[in-house]
């Protein structure tokens, strides 16, 4: 704390980002919650309705439940393909000698393409006629039975606009976890390896716990990130085919802009904070838990 | 002479990895031969099947952009061409607005990371080095906003902006991406200016300088680094942002690159994939560049974002 500091100067200095944040993120998130239990099409006026969104979404909505239901996999998605993946990767990387620098910065090249790019080549990726990679790839394996338009087949869509959200930023995840198994002690693994412990055996005893700190903050970026992932499935299937890759962001987007029920969407964008705050706490409570 | 020992955490810490590089392998061969052999060999295997995955796409993007239109539709279409033509890039260029795009892009990314930059560093300055009553207060709320999702904000901003008349303006992207980037950004600057030492504050003020002259003289010259580490990581995000460029910017001559692309489609009715591939590597390639050169100041504040969070 500096000894000469006016109240002024602190305020000078606080102003601005105060501001930004208060009226670019708090703000809105305070309507939200208020607009939540309104009734409200945008033109005429607000109708209070108290929790009556809320108990709609939950209790009656089925596209509601459906897109719960899909987010939850697409959050299984995210996180094998991330965090499951990104681990296995950075300790690839520390198998390796020489060009570890060069492979980090080639593996976070996908996240630097935007999303309508990504989503362009994912539906020529995907596509069945003509044929896409994947089809092209299952045909030159004799696979051909397997070969389907991946995008608009109820049974395989939401995995489909999963997939490219999670090879989007393994990258991403591997270089923060590589970063941190590299601040493991040698001496510990070479005492490990030296009393006889297998590769393996070094990775869960000394170098996962070491790194858990890192772990779950990866998680719980992880998370959040798939709970608010929204770009991709919108852009490629819009939700569809009928509500087959409907998220809960796809369709919260849809009841405000495409609806007009705007309460209703506020209801909608309020449980996606609240999905978030649980399952960061849930994280922080299972894993915290285990490290101490 | 008193910034040599605080050189910003960059170098320092790009400089460990080659350290550890070194591990023993000639001990662990010597221990299991065949086993050990046959798992290197597999781990390169899966580092070099990790790599294709990541790096395929974006050679097969530049690829079709640079196929002839009728050789794309006629043969596999990953297949290597015959011939490569720059027929595309023109016909991307006259059919989209791909000049007007790419500028709106820079006026937002440009406008939103100066935001960003300005309001985080003052921030940090506020919170850690003047410091205030509740400045432990002010800190966790904003730290609070790195969990909160955007979706939250674009209702209640459509709506405000459409009453004041502000829906349809760069300044209407850019207060929401700068404000969602602010806290990781505020984390960063917070982080570096807890290295900078008390007694540099201490002689500053014992000759009389102020809050302001400190800041201007001691504080921002030594934040140069941290601004390109915030910059470069939130950068990337701001000029591929798709979901409030596309909630709030409504007419044609305001729409950034990730929004045009989509016009693309739409105008080319899904057949001219040549010209459309085109279109996004024209848009891709830039920003892979300026990644490519500056990826060290980006991987070093993902690291540390993560890691000390």
């Amino acid at each position: 704390m500096l000894p000469h500091r006016s109240r002024l100067s602190v305020l000078v200095f606080l102003a601005p980002p105060l501001l930004l944040f208060g009226g670019g993120v708090l703000l809105p998130i305070v309507q939200s919650l208020v607009l939540s239990f309104f009734e409200w099409d945008g033109i005429t006026g607000l109708d209070f309705v108290g929790l009556e969104n809320y108990r709609a979404l939950l209790l009656h909505d089925d596209v509601f439940r459906t897109a719960f239901g899909n987010q939850l996999v697409y959050l299984v998605i995210c996180l094998l393909l991330q965090v499951g993946g990104g681990l296995l990767v950075a300790s690839l990387l520390m198998t390796i000698t020489r060009g570890r620098e060069v492979l980090k910065v080639l593996y976070l090249m996908p996240a630097v393409i935007s999303t309508p790019a990504i989503a362009l080549l994912f539906q020529r990726i995907y596509s069945f006629e003509p044929e896409g990679l994947v089809n092209t790839l299952l045909g030159a394996v004799g696979l051909d039975a397997l070969a389907r338009p991946w995008l608009s087949d109820v049974s395989t869509v939401l995995t489909a606009v999963s997939v490219p959200e999670g090879w989007r930023f393994l990258g991403l995840y591997t270089v923060i976890l590589y970063a941190a198994l590299l601040s493991v002690p040698r001496e510990l693994e070479e005492a490990a390896s030296l009393d006889g412990a297998n590769a393996w055996q070094v990775f869960a005893r000394i170098r996962f716990p070491h790194i858990m700190p890192v772990f779950v903050t990866t998680l719980i970026m992880a998370t959040t990130y798939a709970l608010r992932g929204f770009d991709i499935p919108f852009l490629l299937t819009n939700g569809g085919p009928g509500q087959a890759s409907e998220l809960v962001t796809t369709y919260m987007y849809k009841t405000a802009f495409t609806s007009g029920h705007y309460g209703s969407a506020s209801a909608i964008s309020v449980i996606i904070v609240l999905e978030c705050l649980v399952a960061v706490g849930l994280i922080l409570l299972v894993l915290r838990r285990k490290a101490d | 002479m008193t910034s040599a020992p605080l050189a910003p955490p960059v170098p320092a810490r790009e400089a460990a990895p080659p350290a550890p590089g070194r591990r023993p392998p000639a001990r662990r061969r010597r221990e299991r031969p065949t086993g050990l052999r046959i798992s290197r060999i597999v781990s390169r295997v899966l580092i070099a099947a990790v790599l294709v995955m990541q790096v395929y796409p974006f050679l097969w993007l530049l690829q079709t952009s640079l196929r002839d239109r009728e050789d794309f539709a006629a043969s596999n279409p990953f297949s290597i061409p015959t011939h490569l033509t720059l027929d595309n890039f023109s016909r991307a260029f006259e059919q989209g607005h791909l000049l007007r795009s790419i500028l709106n892009s820079l006026i937002i990314t440009g406008g939103a990371c100066l935001l960003l930059v300005v309001c985080g560093m003052a921030g940090a300055y506020a919170i850690a080095v003047l410091g205030f009553r509740f400045s432990g207060l002010v800190r966790g709320l904003f730290l609070l906003g790195i969990v909160v999702p955007v979706q939250v904000a674009l209702v209640p901003l459509f709506i405000d902006y459409s009453r004041i008349g502000m829906l349809d303006t760069h300044l209407s992207v850019m207060i929401p991406l700068a404000g969602f980037a602010l806290p990781m950004a505020l984390y960063l600057f917070l982080s570096f200016y807890s290295y900078i030492p008390r007694e540099l504050y201490e002689a500053a003020t014992l000759d009389g300088a102020g809050p302001y002259r400190i800041f201007a003289r001691i504080t921002l010259p030594m934040s140069w680094n941290t601004v390109v580490t915030v910059v470069m990581v939130n950068a990337i995000f701001i000029w591929n942002d798709f979901v409030f460029a596309n909630t709030f910017i409504l007419s044609e001559e305001l729409k950034t690159i990730p929004l045009g692309l989509q016009d693309y489609v739409g105008a080319m009715g899904n057949t001219d994939w040549t010209a459309t591939f085109a279109a996004v590597s024209i848009t891709v390639t830039p920003l892979l560049l300026v990644f490519l050169v500056l990826n060290r100041a980006m991987i070093y504040g993902l690291e540390s974002g993560a890691s000390k969070g």
